[in-house]
């Protein structure tokens, strides 16, 4: 059976997250949502009390993250999940203020499936997220390892 | 060391040395002056035992010649007239001799005198006393010997030659102790004036010493201080390095954050906008279903009255906030892009300034015949440096000039260029409006625009330009008057390498 593709959205700005949500739902997409404001409280729930990740283990993910995170970096997190052998397969989007070429290039270098720099011009940014949604409705996303 | 210290130091040993030579000096003309007259006494002394010995041979001859003619006279022997004779003739020269060596002494001259007179007399009583024997009448002459003895021609010679003697041994004794003394008086002075020669240069080499010492200590001092002030240097470099990728960090990290706000604010307004419309539209639909009207098709809602007023006003406040939130972002986007600037790294390479020049030319062409505006390049020195960092310094500058011609003056733009002391001096000028010289300095601070505000632009262009310009280790400048051109000048180095500013990096 497929399980429903659940979206874990780290993001610090409640603002963005809110926005992002709701460009979200305007595609069409309606799996569940689950927003951390703080790299911390995500990590606990992607890689459980453990720190393993196998609270994970055989679940659909799609990770929207965030890079400037009040408690650590996007960087790091993303590292993590590409490390993890339970999480290593779930896509990542990195949804960020920065468009520094270095950084783009040193997520990708690091597993991220897409980049998506927020813009300030609010028409490219729904535009950005509905294509996002579309990207949802099409990509197969695996199970965690099972 | 202090100037004045080593003045006086130098002072001293010229002061030392002249004294030195001044000693020797008067040691040298000291020792021939005594040393003459040592031999001046010396010769005086001779003299004296000279005219001693002339004065005892005077008398032997004298006492030769008596002894001579009473031997005659008593035996007639022809030997002792001979002998008589022989005394008799040495006695003149020999007086004469006296004389000329008495010369110098007026005393003795004297006696010289009273002596000369004496023996006259007594050569006489021998002439009578021979021509008594000749004519063979002895008894005269023995009676005239005898009258002879008694007479004081005798006594006189002998008295007047003891006198002599006494006053030359008199003079004998001055002058040995004069001749002493002046000896005595040459060595010593030999003696001090060595001694003083020796003391000044052991002062001389003293002092040599002191100043080597303290030159060696001067030179380890300074090395000390040029060690010392390349740590200072190095240590203030890397503060100074610090302190630039700090504020590179800190512009990077405000721009970036201020543009997180501004998503939420866009975001949120649009979100606001559409929330205008749809109450708007419900409004009107209201209005429609209150006045009876049929239902309205969607889309073509028309509000009345007020309502199209107030629809009018809200939409005018959030267009406002749009447009500020979009100026807000571009800025930012214009210290991010400066500040990623300051962070990438140049690559210096071969360029050729006016093929490069010429292609920022080529895609200005069209807003230049727009202008109105002549561009002329003229042949410009080649750099090694970095493509693009030039690239944006030239384009701006060429825009600025295109952008800032008067209205209605034909433009003419002029490139030049040469090269001094291993620097390529760059100038840019134009026919155009100009600047202020009040708005010289403003005109490079970034987000500050100078002249009438007719033109579209942040403020952002010469900011970029003088950072890029200082970056490249050059620097740049303006002359302007208003409204008669402007000429930017730009003096970048010939060979640009890392080392020439590699603050930044």
């Amino acid at each position: 059976m497929t399980q429903p593709v659940s979206i874990i959205m780290i993001e610090d700005d409640e603002g963005h997250a809110r926005l992002i949500e709701r460009n979200i739902r305007r595609s069409g997409v309606n799996n569940e949502i689950i927003t951390f404001a703080t790299g911390t409280d995500a990590m606990k729930h992607l890689f459980g009390a453990d720190g393993s990740g196998l609270v994970q283990k055989g679940n659909a993910l799609l990770i929207l993250l965030d890079l400037n995170l009040p408690d650590m970096t996007g960087i790091d997190i993303l590292r993590q999940i590409k490390e993890n052998k339970y999480l290593k397969a779930s896509p990542v989007v990195v949804l960020t203020t920065t468009d520094d070429s270095q950084e783009i290039k040193r997520c990708y270098e690091l597993g991220c499936n897409v980049y998506i720099t927020k813009p300030v011009n609010y028409e490219n940014f729904a535009n950005a997220i509905r294509q996002l949604g579309l990207f949802f409705s099409v990509i197969q996303v695996p199970p965690a390892a099972p | 060391m202090t100037a004045e210290s080593q003045r006086r130091r130098a002072f001293w040993q010229i002061l030392l040395f002249s004294a030195g030579l001044l000693v020797l000096t008067v040691i040298s003309a000291g020792s021939v002056y005594l040393v003459n007259k040592a031999r001046d006494d010396s010769k005086w002394v001779v003299h004296t035992i000279e005219v001693e010995n002339q004065i005892n041979a005077l008398l032997l001859e004298i006492r030769r010649a008596e002894s001579g003619a009473r031997g005659y006279l008593l035996t007639q022997g022809a030997g002792f007239k001979v002998d008589h004779e022989k005394a008799v003739a040495a006695i003149v020269p020999s007086l004469d001799r006296l004389t000329r060596l008495i010369g110098d002494n007026p005393a003795q001259r004297e006696s010289i005198e009273k002596l000369s007179a004496a023996i006259e007399t007594r050569l006489g009583q021998f002439a009578q006393e021979m021509d008594f024997i000749r004519q063979g009448e002895p008894e005269k002459a023995t009676a005239l010997v005898r009258e002879i003895a008694s007479t004081d021609a005798t006594a006189a010679i002998g008295k007047v030659a003891t006198g002599m003697i006494e006053e030359e041994e008199r003079l004998f004794r001055l002058r040995t102790a004069n001749s002493d003394r002046s000896q005595s008086l040459a060595a010593s002075m030999t003696g001090i004036g060595s001694g003083l020669v020796v003391l000044l240069a052991l002062i001389s080499i003293w002092l040599v010493r002191r100043s080597a010492m303290a030159r060696d200590e001067a030179e380890a001092r300074l090395r000390d201080a040029n060690v010392n002030l390349e740590a200072i240097v190095d240590e203030r470099t890397a503060d100074l390095r610090e302190a630039n990728n700090e504020i590179q960090r800190f512009a990077y990290i405000v721009s970036h954050d201020l543009r997180s706000p501004l998503v939420n604010i866009m975001g949120f307004t649009s979100e606001l906008e559409e929330l205008g419309g749809d109450i708007f539209r419900r409004i009107g639909g209201l209005t429609h279903a209150a006045a009876g009207g049929p239902p309205p098709a969607a889309g073509e809602i028309a509000l009345e009255g007020p309502d199209q007023q107030l629809s009018a006003d809200f939409s005018e406040a959030l267009g406002f906030i749009k447009s500020s939130i979009a100026k807000m972002d571009r800025l930012i986007s214009a210290i991010l892009n400066l500040t990623r600037e300051g962070r990438r790294e140049f690559q210096p390479e071969k360029i050729d300034t006016r093929e490069l020049i010429e292609a920022i030319v080529s895609t200005l062409a069209h807003q230049a015949v727009e202008a109105q505006a002549e561009i002329q390049v003229a042949p410009l020195p080649n750099l090694v440096s970095d493509r693009l960092a030039l690239e944006q310094i030239f384009s701006n500058l060429i825009d600025n000039a295109i952008k800032y011609l008067r209205p209605g003056v034909p433009g003419e733009i002029r490139i030049g260029g040469r090269t001094k002391l291993g620097y390529a001096i760059f100038a840019i000028s134009d026919n155009g409006r100009g600047i202020d010289a009040k708005d010289h300095q403003r005109i490079f601070d970034l987000f500050r625009r100078a002249g009438t505000q007719d033109k579209p632009g942040q403020g952002i262009g010469l900011a970029h330009v003088r950072a890029l310009v200082r970056r490249l280790g050059g620097t740049m400048s303006v002359s302007s008057e208003l409204n008669a051109g402007s000429t930017f000048t730009i003096t970048l180095p010939i060979t640009w390498n890392a080392s020439n500013r590699n603050a930044d990096q």
